[in-house]
């Protein structure tokens, strides 16, 4: 997705970072039953960019893209805008991964959602997010 | 005796006798300058002339010899031992010679002595009138002699005794020599290979190689080192690495071929072992970007399932879920099937016709999942027809597994991993790129040997690459490095073309 098509989606209030586009297309269709639209990024850099034009309240982030970590976006992205709250989604940690504790106990992600998912467990993470 | 002659006869045609002094004198000089004892003995076994050699090894003097009897004068040992008075008589009786008696004599207090001795009668006009006594001392040319024997038996005993395998052959390569070692991995004993070309006691597939060895050898070239199978007198193979070396005699001809084998088989044991726990340890690398690469079609899957679970209306998005479940499980499938064609333990390990390029794919698509999960781009080009080699699947796999780990190792912070397979005139050619750390001049001598690693203790045995290059070299292959330190590596496999 490009830049252009994220100004048209300027409603969106969630982001979603997977190099995989099915990951983005089964992400996407699970907010949108929800009723929240979303915008994909499939690299950090993509991510970074639509970050700046815009204001996420949301992001799922894959744990590895092909030009950077999850866990290294995820901070660059909390830089720009501290009040996002970012979900690291993947397949590569675990749920009790060391890491994942230490980046969680750090507030650099607010939770972690291990693939493959069930639906209720992105649905109850997105609308906590989201309320008001 | 020419110059007894030559006296003798002077004197009796009347010359003056200041001539017969003249010679009288020259004799005694002659006599004294030889270098063995020289003994006139007369028909009554007296002493009538003695060489000054025979006074300083006897230790007398003139005048304790001359005149007396041989048995005032010789030992009693030395007397029984030659039996000297019987051969004395002997000799005045029948005018013959005696040559080249051998006598060991050891006086009290000196060391033993060996000598030649000689009879020899001196006749004038039919009548004997003495007999010339000749002692050669050669103890020291039977010392000499015995020392040269020990020292034959002493190189021979060492190549008997040597663990690894030693012949010769003439300049065509037939067996000349063949030690212990040999017969005992062979099979052969010496006089079964004897005459035999080298070159048939060689696998087949090996003959030609050692033959173009020995050719180079004979001409005086270097002669390699190589590793070709023996073959056993059962028919069995033993892989055995050979060194040969030209002999050449004292004008630089090549008059022989020296050759040493040493016997791989325990060597290919360990390394086999070796190999199987690299492959363990290259798994385990290898398993987090697997689960990463396995988990998204899973993850894919698993909600396309769900959506469907939730009954939805619309029939198309119905469709695109089925299909995606689809995909993602044949995805997850190709990598399970990847990781299968490299881990499976029954895998064949007799050489077979390969294309290395799909080979190399194998591993690459294995290794695509580590790289991805360190932003590490790869890239491989493969060409469209087979590129045809002749190798072992498993081992060769596991080169190519080494080398696309090792070039991954290198690139923590990401970057590009070119793959490339190529025909490059009679060979295949496989080259493998990375974009890391690279190697430091002063090291790139040392990349092959066993044991050099530039990782953490107990992160890396420093193994890998030495195993690459022995399987290489199997596969009468090369495998080459060029590095520029922080800039990346490029290592290159050659292999024959079938």
């Amino acid at each position: 997705m490009t830049v252009e098509n994220a100004m048209i989606r300027s409603d969106a209030a969630v982001l979603i970072v997977d190099d995989e586009p099915g990951m983005c297309w089964a992400l996407g269709h699970i907010l949108k039953g929800s009723g929240i639209v979303s915008v994909t990024a499939t690299s950090g850099q993509e991510a970074l960019r639509l970050a700046e034009r815009q204001r996420f309240r949301l992001a799922f982030v894959d744990a590895k893209l092909p030009d950077a970590e999850g866990l290294e976006l995820a901070r660059r992205m909390r830089e720009a805008d501290p009040g996002i709250r970012i979900v690291l989604v993947s397949g590569y940690f675990y749920g009790d991964d060391p890491e994942v504790l230490q980046a969680t106990a750090a507030g650099v992600i607010n939770g972690f959602v291990s693939k493959p998912f069930l639906h209720d467990e992105v649905r109850t993470i997105a609308r906590a997010a989201l309320a008001p | 005796m020419d110059m007894v002659d030559r006296r003798g006869s002077r004197a009796a045609t009347g010359h003056g006798a200041g001539e017969a002094e003249r010679y009288e004198k020259l004799y005694a000089m002659l006599l004294d300058a030889i270098p063995s004892s020289v003994l006139l003995i007369d028909a009554q076994l007296h002493v009538v002339s003695a060489n000054r050699n025979f006074l300083e090894k006897a230790r007398l003097t003139e005048s304790d010899t001359l005149g007396q009897r041989i048995d005032a004068v010789f030992p009693p040992l030395i007397l029984d031992h030659m039996d000297l008075a019987r051969r004395v008589r002997k000799a005045f009786e029948l005018n013959e010679p005696t040559r080249g008696e051998r006598m060991t004599y050891r006086a009290p207090g000196l060391t033993t002595r060996v000598y030649y001795y000689s009879l020899i009668p001196f006749a004038w006009r039919g009548t004997v009138e003495h007999v010339m006594l000749l002692l050669e001392d050669v103890t020291e040319q039977m010392r000499l002699g015995e020392e040269a024997r020990r020292a034959e038996r002493h190189v021979a005993s060492v190549v008997e005794s040597a663990s690894d395998l030693v012949l010769s052959t003439d300049v065509d390569g037939r067996i000349l020599t063949w030690n212990a070692a040999a017969e005992r991995v062979s099979g052969y004993t010496r006089d079964e290979v004897r005459g035999r070309l080298f070159s048939e006691q060689c696998s087949a597939p090996h003959r030609a190689l050692v033959q173009q060895e020995f050719a180079r050898a004979r001409s005086g070239r270097e002669f390699g080192t190589a590793e070709w199978d023996l073959v056993t007198k059962p028919g069995a193979l033993v892989p055995v690495a050979w060194v040969g070396s030209a002999m050449k005699d004292d004008l630089g001809r090549v008059v022989a071929i020296v050759v040493v084998g040493r016997d791989l088989t325990e060597r290919r044991k360990l390394e086999a072992q070796l190999l199987q726990s690299q492959k363990l340890a290259a798994l385990g690398v290898l398993a987090g970007g697997i689960a990463h690469e396995i988990r998204n079609p899973l993850a894919i899957s698993s909600s396309a399932a769900q959506f469907l679970l939730e009954d939805p209306d619309a029939p198309e998005f119905r469709r695109e879920c089925a299909a995606q479940v689809q995909a993602g499980i044949r995805r997850a499938s190709v990598i399970i099937e990847n990781l299968l064609r490299f881990a499976r333990p029954g895998a064949r390990t007799d050489v077979e016709p390969l294309d290395l390029a799909s080979v190399v794919r194998d591993a690459a698509a294995l290794v695509v999942n580590q790289a991805k999960i360190q932003q590490i781009n790869m890239v491989v080009e493969l060409p469209p027809d087979p590129v045809r080699v002749s190798g072992v699947l498993s081992v060769l796999q596991q080169v190519f597994m080494n080398l696309l780990l090792n070039a991954v190792d290198a690139m923590p912070a990401g970057g590009v991993l070119r793959v490339g397979v190529a025909r490059a005139g009679i060979e295949g050619q496989v080259r493998i790129t990375d974009t890391g750390h690279g190697i430091p001049a002063g090291e790139m001598d040392k990349v092959f040997d066993p044991f050099y690693t530039t990782r953490p203790v107990g992160q890396g045995t420093g193994l890998g690459l030495s195993i690459c290059y022995s399987i290489v070299k199997q596969h009468f292959g090369a495998i080459e490095v060029e590095s520029v330190e922080g800039q990346g590596s490029t290592f290159t496999v050659r292999l024959p073309l079938l």
